[in-house]
């Protein structure tokens, strides 16, 4: 059922981003919405579906982008399975912990991509990729990162409805 | 015999996945897989694409914007022609003067013709500096084409699916474009910055080039026909001691507001094969 939901949003998502958020910029950042997809399935306690969810979000980024196809679901995967591994204990714990996670994936995501794009051949200017793509962009996802959570955790139990005993 | 754990032996297997794809990928077998995978994502882009760029026309300015949209496609096209047509004369006028001396020279340039698109999307990668435009080989687009508007040169195709292309921009740190300093007639070297900011180097130290001067292709190279405007000189940088001057330019397109771009059909750059070892 989570695939059913959740690949379509994965395209619609993806298309977003390569339509209306190369336009428009926030600080010159952008939310990376399939990355915010992926943290917030994980936080609502998506477990291995989350990595399904990298895995699929990846192929589409990369498909909309010049970095060879595969790459981007490595990292996806990898920040999948980190978030998974907190599942169903990130409300409880801290309601800051998505705050942090999304913090964390979000460094992880774009470091990985300039290490991919560093490994092609192409030069980096880090301090132009921390002070005017990261940091604005990680800042943005943060300010969603809530949000998009509590989105999709009312996704999950409709979805899911939690049992209840009489 | 100690048991996987579930999660350990998914992540495996996806990361074997991707890591399948990529090796595909690189290997270049993943091409007709893409554009069949692509090809409703595209058609569903193409769709939000056009509306959302309607939508902003529409908020911009309140006229009617169907009707006005093919009629710009069109006029886009023909201007692009026309400036084309203003350049040529005057670097023809310009050839004259310099080279009135050689009888029977002729500097052929052949005219372009264009095929208007959308641009339908954006790299998703803010590291890379390229469009996704709404044609592919099956609108008769090929690897190498040059991308323009009508106010100068946007980049030149280097991905092609059936129906969709991916465009590098000359803002892209990969790119590098000849170029001719229009008045001082001198060639030098562009390239993009990594803050995307455009660098003409490789300058002759006794050029004398001034604020504001016109660059354009110079043809060099074979990968750009000449004489598309690039943009005008913003600042010179001059020492002495330097073996080459640099001049930073202002292009003339505004690469954020990419809507609807020229691609030329009839040129085909060249390809220089990499020498056997």
């Amino acid at each position: 059922m989570a695939y059913i939901f959740g690949i379509p949003l994965l395209i619609l998502l993806a298309i977003f981003q390569s339509t209306l958020l190369g336009t428009f910029q926030f600080l010159n950042g952008r939310p990376d919405l399939i990355l915010l997809a992926v943290i917030g399935w994980g936080l609502a306690g998506g477990g291995e579906e989350t990595m399904v969810w990298g895995l699929v979000g990846g192929l589409l980024l990369d498909m909309l982008s010049g970095i060879p196809i595969g790459t981007t679901s490595i990292a996806l995967i990898l920040i999948g399975t980190l978030v998974s591994l907190y599942e169903g204990r990130i409300w409880e714990a801290n309601f800051l912990m998505p705050l942090g996670i999304t913090l964390a994936g979000s460094l992880l995501f774009h470091l990985m991509s300039l290490v991919i794009i560093m490994l092609m051949g192409r030069e980096i200017d880090w301090a132009y990729a921390f002070s005017r793509v990261i940091l604005p962009s990680t800042f943005i996802n943060l300010l969603l990162a809530l949000p998009t959570a509590q989105a999709l955790k009312g996704l999950r139990n409709r979805l899911y409805p939690p049992e209840v005993e009489i | 015999m100690r048991r996987v754990s579930p999660r350990v032996l998914v992540v495996s297997i996806l990361l074997m996945i991707a890591l399948g794809v990529l090796i595909l990928n690189l290997s270049g077998f993943l091409q007709p897989v893409q554009t069949i995978l692509a090809r409703p994502i595209i058609t569903a882009q193409s769709w939000l694409a056009l509306r959302f760029s309607a939508l902003r026309d529409v908020l911009a300015s309140p006229r009617d914007m169907a009707t006005l949209r093919s009629e710009v496609s069109r006029l886009e096209a023909e201007n692009a022609l026309l400036q084309q047509e203003i350049i040529a004369l005057r670097e023809q006028t310009a050839e004259v003067e310099k080279l009135a001396a050689l009888l029977n020279y002729a500097r052929g340039q052949p005219q372009s013709s264009y095929l208007a698109t959308n641009v339908i999307g954006r790299d998703v990668s803010p590291f890379i500096r390229s469009i996704l435009i709404g044609v592919g080989s099956d609108g008769g687009i090929s690897k190498g084409m040059p991308v323009v508007t009508s106010r100068g040169l946007i980049g030149r195709v280097v991905e092609v699916f059936a129906t969709y292309s991916r465009v590098q921009l000359i803002t892209d740190p990969e790119i590098v474009v000849n170029i001719l300093f229009q008045e001082s007639r001198t060639e030098g070297v562009l390239t993009a910055q990594l803050n995307g900011e455009l660098v003409v180097d490789l300058i002759d130290l006794s050029a004398e080039l001034s604020q504001g001067e016109l660059v354009l292709t110079s043809g060099l190279g074979g990968k750009y026909p000449a004489d598309i405007p690039v943009g005008r000189i913003l600042s010179i940088h001059h020492r002495d001691y330097d073996l080459f001057q640099q001049a930073t330019i202002q292009s003339s397109v505004e690469f954020d507001q990419l809507d609807i771009v020229l691609v030329i059909t009839n040129f085909r750059p060249l390809i220089f094969e990499q020498p056997s070892p």
